[in-house]
């Protein structure tokens, strides 16, 4: 089903990136320290950790709303300066804008990429409708049930028409039961579109159930500590043994990285 | 739905009742002589003055509705001035960090001066007629505006920028069409306190150099022992506070349609 994929190009490329925060105590802390990642086109990638390992900022670099530290970021084999230019990014919640429908926060991210008003209106009328919202057009976020602002704001992203979509713990805030549902919509609405796909969660099923490709990442320094390549065909099992033993091999890699972690070193100065 | 209203008029009874009673002991206490009414001037008392003032007027010859007209004019004047003055300014502060540091203090040392205290001030600088207390009402909302328009617009949420950034928003519409509606429902609130400072500054505005206007008229009973017409001053201005104040939160619903979202969500 899918389009070959061309080893040889990657959408992505991060290439040997570094970015380190300062923090109130005057230590530093390496947020990312030396990240290598190829992503190929069409590839759906879970970066996976706990709190703090910067995954997210990894994600913001990506989506050039960080600025990188060492190293560099390619899309497209164009250097990554900044945000928009075919990234289309869905944040945790409450990122639709309060003061327009649905609707028109989808039609919002048209008409910047430069459709007419009718075209823009039409595209949102098929967005709402691929995620499953045809009625909801003209209800403002603050009426939609967390789970559907979440879809609005998928819809809002693929308005872009952007060849990436970057997803940064999408639906981290919802119940489980929502969060299962969403994770399937994903699913489908990610087969009738295809995308490169960047999702961070921390939540290692939803990386079982979701990617090609899970990253796992440790927490200060950030590092990648574990990749593993999940080949199995979607919607997927909870009980597959494969995954079970995926999942106990994730955790595993979480675990020890938690307690060996190097502590943050003092800056010089 | 006439158990609607039925249930309406239900709810209606009880304060109804206490507003009835308590006028009634009101008028009373007068009536026993345990108060003077100089003290306290009864109900009846100030409807009485309230129709004098209406159709005779006080002082002789101004009548109730050329106070309130003129009152209104001079709020609507500085009220206006300060808004047109504030919420450039306010926006410009509110999204320039280092013109935000260096105006904190200034705007926070004039937000603290009683806007009375400049009195004597504005009729040196302005005289004793109009513009003097135009000045002060313009000055007291002024600050309030400006300090409340700074704040909406450092307080809009960044990740809402951020995605406006990420939907490859130009510049100039991320300020018009992301951080001024955002900041919306933060700067009307401000709009709605700023009046208010309006209305409590007026009486002393119109302390000096004029006979005319609902704070003369209550500097004027003073000087004629007329606490009644004091009275009916003081519950004019709380009516046309309290009607521009029901005005506003209808207009602000009516303008800000997403604005219950605030309201349900945040605490």
């Amino acid at each position: 089903m899918r389009k070959p994929v061309r080893l040889d190009s990657p959408v992505i490329e991060i290439i040997d990136v570094s970015k380190r925060f300062q923090t109130e105590a005057a230590t530093e802390v390496n947020v990312l320290d030396r990240i290598n990642l190829s992503i190929r086109e069409n590839e759906f990638v879970v970066l996976l950790g706990r709190s703090g390992c910067g995954k997210t900022t990894l994600l913001n670099v990506i989506a050039g709303l960080t600025p990188v530290g060492d190293g560099e970021v390619r899309v497209n084999g164009e250097r990554v300066t900044g945000p928009g230019k075919g990234k289309g990014m869905v944040f945790q919640q409450n990122a639709l804008f309060p003061w327009l429908t649905a609707k028109r926060n989808i039609a919002f991210a048209a008409v910047n990429r430069g459709l007419s008003r009718k075209q823009a209106d039409d595209l949102a009328g098929d967005l709402l409708e691929l995620v499953d919202l045809a009625g909801a057009g003209d209800k403002y976020p603050f009426e939609l049930s967390g789970g559907m602002q979440q879809r609005v704001a998928i819809a809002r992203a693929l308005a872009l028409d952007p060849k990436i979509l970057l997803m940064d713990e999408p639906f981290g805030a919802l119940d489980e039961l929502t969060r299962n549902e969403m994770q399937d919509e994903l699913l489908r609405v990610w087969s009738a579109r295809r995308k490169t796909l960047v999702f961070v969660t921390h939540s290692i099923w939803e990386g079982l159930m979701l990617a090609d490709r899970v990253i796992v990442m440790s927490p200060r320094p950030g590092r990648i500590v574990l990749e593993r390549r999940i080949e199995l065909p979607r919607p997927r099992s909870r009980t597959d043994l494969l995954l079970l033993a995926t999942y106990d091999e994730i955790w595993a890699a979480l675990d020890r990285k938690a307690v060996t972690a190097t502590p943050a070193k003092k800056v010089a100065s | 739905m006439t158990g609607r209203w039925q249930k309406r008029l239900a709810d209606a009874a009880i304060p109804v009742a206490i507003m009835i009673a308590f006028l009634a002991g009101w008028e009373a206490v007068v009536a026993f002589g345990w108060v003077r009414p100089i003290q306290v001037p009864p109900p009846s008392r100030i409807v009485a003055s309230a129709g004098e003032l209406a159709l005779d007027g006080f002082p002789a010859g101004t009548l109730l509705g050329e106070h309130v007209g003129i009152t209104f004019l001079r709020i609507l004047t500085g009220y206006a001035l300060a808004l047109a003055l504030a919420i450039p300014l306010g926006l410009l502060i509110g999204s320039n960090r280092t013109l935000d540091a260096a105006t904190a203090p200034i705007v926070t040392f004039c937000r603290s001066v009683a806007t009375l205290s400049l009195l004597p001030l504005a009729v040196v600088w302005f005289g004793v007629g109009e513009a003097s207390k135009v000045f002060l009402i313009g000055y007291g909302c002024f600050w309030v505006m400006l300090s409340n328009t700074i704040a909406a617009i450092k307080l809009v949420d960044p990740v809402l920028i951020s995605a406006a950034r990420t939907m490859d928003t130009p510049p100039p519409d991320i300020f018009l069409k992301v951080v001024l509606p955002a900041a919306l429902p933060r700067m009307v609130a401000g709009a709605r306190v700023a009046l208010g400072v309006g209305f409590m500054v007026i009486v002393g505005a119109e302390m000096i150099g004029t006979t005319r206007g609902l704070g003369a008229l209550i500097m004027e009973a003073r000087t004629f022992y007329r606490s009644d017409i004091t009275v009916v001053g003081m519950f004019v201005i709380g009516a046309i506070g309290l009607a521009l104040s029901y005005g506003l939160t209808r207009a602000e619903a009516w303008l800000l349609p997403w604005e219950r979202r605030m309201h349900e969500r945040r605490p």
